[in-house]
């Protein structure tokens, strides 16, 4: 009983990053009508942008959040001109086009980082970056709670409530939800969809970049090829929930999280992956159009 | 034969087949990236088949081929009318999960894979390369006959008509689904057919050949070479998979890089590809001309 537990304890953090994606995933989708499917793939560069400011500034903590951050974003927007010139070029959106562009980005970025950055060897965050120094801060026989799991839980929660704040509190935050309603409708009661689309690029760099410190201090480490493997896990995430749908993005991605550690705490390493996207193909061959519904 | 003229143009046979596997199911706009596992399961059935077994090539090819057709039939119940996305991550999921049965399976070699094929023939080594290439190419005439056959008939027009307007298409009576299941499983087959021919042509199997990166491959080759007709991939194939072999080392370890940007740019600037529809047609009415030019010169 008390394994499982501690293993719910640790998918609610890591399930957190998964709604932390997935949500980022989800308002590029509803706002910018693209499937970026490289979204994480740019979350696990700003984790090495990171890594990297961390090398050369000797730990400095602050700069290296704000590296992350900035990384983060700025990929986002680089990229924005790209998808918008294949969705105006189409005359209407043509979303699987974006997700092979995404695919393209991904490529890129993935490989780059396995050629330049730390000779394509997987990186290590110091302990003043994780606080895992610190040790477990709750311990309960087999219950270990660390710093970096509640600083993840806690963070996320906040983002997540943040950003639906933005939505359903704010103007912009109604220009996003009456562009993912009605497109046509929201140019049409004079909402600038190139702005605010462009807008919904620079939140959700924002969001990545906060996501990267996050997996950064619960991870500990980063590897080339963990992009592609969350980036599939996303989108997964998503299909269940139904493309878009940001409440059923919560629920799955939380539980994604819970599934995955407690299959770890039960079978061996890499199997435990291999029976969590079982659970995911089972899922998406049921129901090819999500539990939840989708938004688009 | 050198042998890197062997390797060069038997592997560019494979990614030919290969990405006219995707290229099938992408006629009604379904990326089915499942024919990367169905490669993959049917090169460790042809393995272990030839090895342990004991049987002879043409019945492993027969066999593997099906193979794939049949694991494409069965998951083309669930996804085969299904959105493009969710085709692309059953694809991805699949892929995933063969990986990891076969990196935690001894008896398929675990992350080594399989070793020793013999050869398809009694004889040299060389001859034995002469015959695979002759197979390959010959499966690569069948293969493209079959898709010049369903693409000119009233099957390929009605997996146009789904591409451009689903919903129009149910409308004129163009059964989503069927279409779906036939493309999925015509494209699995393929992908199978690959897998098996991939096996004879390095006598050896590991789980690393069938990543993301033989996805990104394809699909730069498939939306490259232009992903509405057929001939773009047998231009794009060769050439892609070419020309980073005669560059320096130090950029042929950028390749992927390369095909990243290319696979951009390109959807970017011509999102068809090179070899589109009006591109063939302008090119066969020039041809037209010109042979009718000289038939009446000489009348």
């Amino acid at each position: 009983m008390e394994v499982l537990v501690a293993q719910i304890f640790n998918g609610l953090s890591i399930g957190s990053i998964y709604v932390l994606l997935v949500t980022g995933f989800n308002l590029l989708l509803l706002v910018a009508m693209i499937i970026h499917f490289s979204f994480p793939v740019v979350v696990v560069f700003s984790m090495y942008m990171a890594w990297i400011t961390l090398q050369i500034t000797g730990g400095n903590v602050l700069l290296s959040v704000l590296a992350s951050v900035v990384s983060a974003i700025l990929i986002n927007m680089a990229t924005a001109p790209l998808f918008q010139h294949i969705m105006k070029k189409r005359g209407s959106v043509d979303i699987n086009a974006t997700m092979v562009i995404s695919m393209g980005i991904g490529m890129v970025i993935t490989d780059y980082l396995s050629h330049n950055l730390n000779h394509g060897f997987p990186i290590a965050f110091p302990d003043n970056f994780t606080g895992a120094g610190k040790g477990a801060l709750v311990n309960l026989g087999l219950i270990h709670i660390s710093f970096g799991q509640i600083l993840t839980l806690g963070v996320g929660i906040v983002a997540v409530l943040g950003l639906f704040w933005i939505l359903y509190k704010t103007k912009h935050g109604r220009a996003f939800r009456a562009i993912a309603e009605n497109p046509d409708g929201a140019k049409l009661v004079g909402i600038p969809l190139l702005k605010t689309g462009l807008l919904s690029y620079a939140l959700t760099g924002l969001l990545g970049g906060v996501t990267a410190v996050l997996m950064a201090i619960l991870l500990g480490s980063a590897s080339p090829g963990l992009g592609d493997q969350l980036g599939h896990k996303v989108l997964a995430v998503s299909i269940i929930a139904g493309l878009g749908n940001l409440h059923g993005g919560l629920v799955i991605g939380l539980l994604l999280g819970i599934v995955e550690a407690v299959i770890q705490g039960y079978w061996a390493g890499s199997w435990s992956n291999a029976v969590a996207f079982g659970i995911m193909l089972v899922a998406i061959l049921v129901k090819p159009k999500g539990i939840f519904g989708t938004k688009l | 034969m050198s042998l890197t003229l062997f390797y060069f143009l038997g592997i560019a046979a494979i990614y030919i087949l290969m990405s006219w596997a995707i290229y099938i199911p992408y006629r009604m706009g379904q990326l089915h990236f499942m024919t990367v596992a169905n490669m993959a399961i049917s090169a460790y059935f042809a393995a272990v088949a030839t090895l342990s077994w004991g049987w002879p090539f043409w019945l492993v090819l027969i066999a593997g081929t099906l193979l794939g057709a049949l694991i494409g039939w069965i998951a083309s119940f669930a996804i085969g009318d299904a959105p493009c996305f969710a085709v692309v991550i059953v694809g991805f999921t699949l892929i995933y999960l063969t990986k990891t049965i076969i990196e935690n399976t001894e008896a398929l070699g675990g992350p080594l894979g399989i070793f020793s094929i013999p050869k398809i023939i009694e004889g040299t080594s060389a001859a034995n390369r002469h015959v695979i290439l002759i197979i390959v190419y010959l499966l690569v005439l069948l293969v493209g006959y079959l898709i010049y056959r369903m693409d000119h008939s009233r099957l390929g027009r009605a997996a146009s008509s789904i591409f451009i307007d689903r919903e129009l298409a149910t409308t004129f009576g163009v059964n989503v689904k069927k279409m779906g299941m036939f493309l999925q499983t015509f494209g699995s087959a393929i992908g199978g057919m690959s897998g098996v021919m991939y096996l004879f042509i390095m006598r050896a199997i590991s789980p690393n050949h069938f990543t993301f990166h033989l996805i990104g491959v394809c699909m730069t080759m498939l939306f490259v070479g232009g992903y509405t007709t057929q001939w773009g991939v047998l231009i794009a194939a060769p050439l892609l998979w070419g020309i980073p072999l005669i560059l320096p080392e130090s950029v042929q370890s950028w390749k992927i890089v390369i095909y990243g940007v290319l696979l951009i740019s390109v959807l970017v600037v011509k999102p068809e590809g090179f070899i589109t529809r009006p591109f063939l047609s302008k090119i066969s009415h020039r041809i037209q001309k010109i042979l009718f030019k000289k038939v009446e010169d000489k009348i």
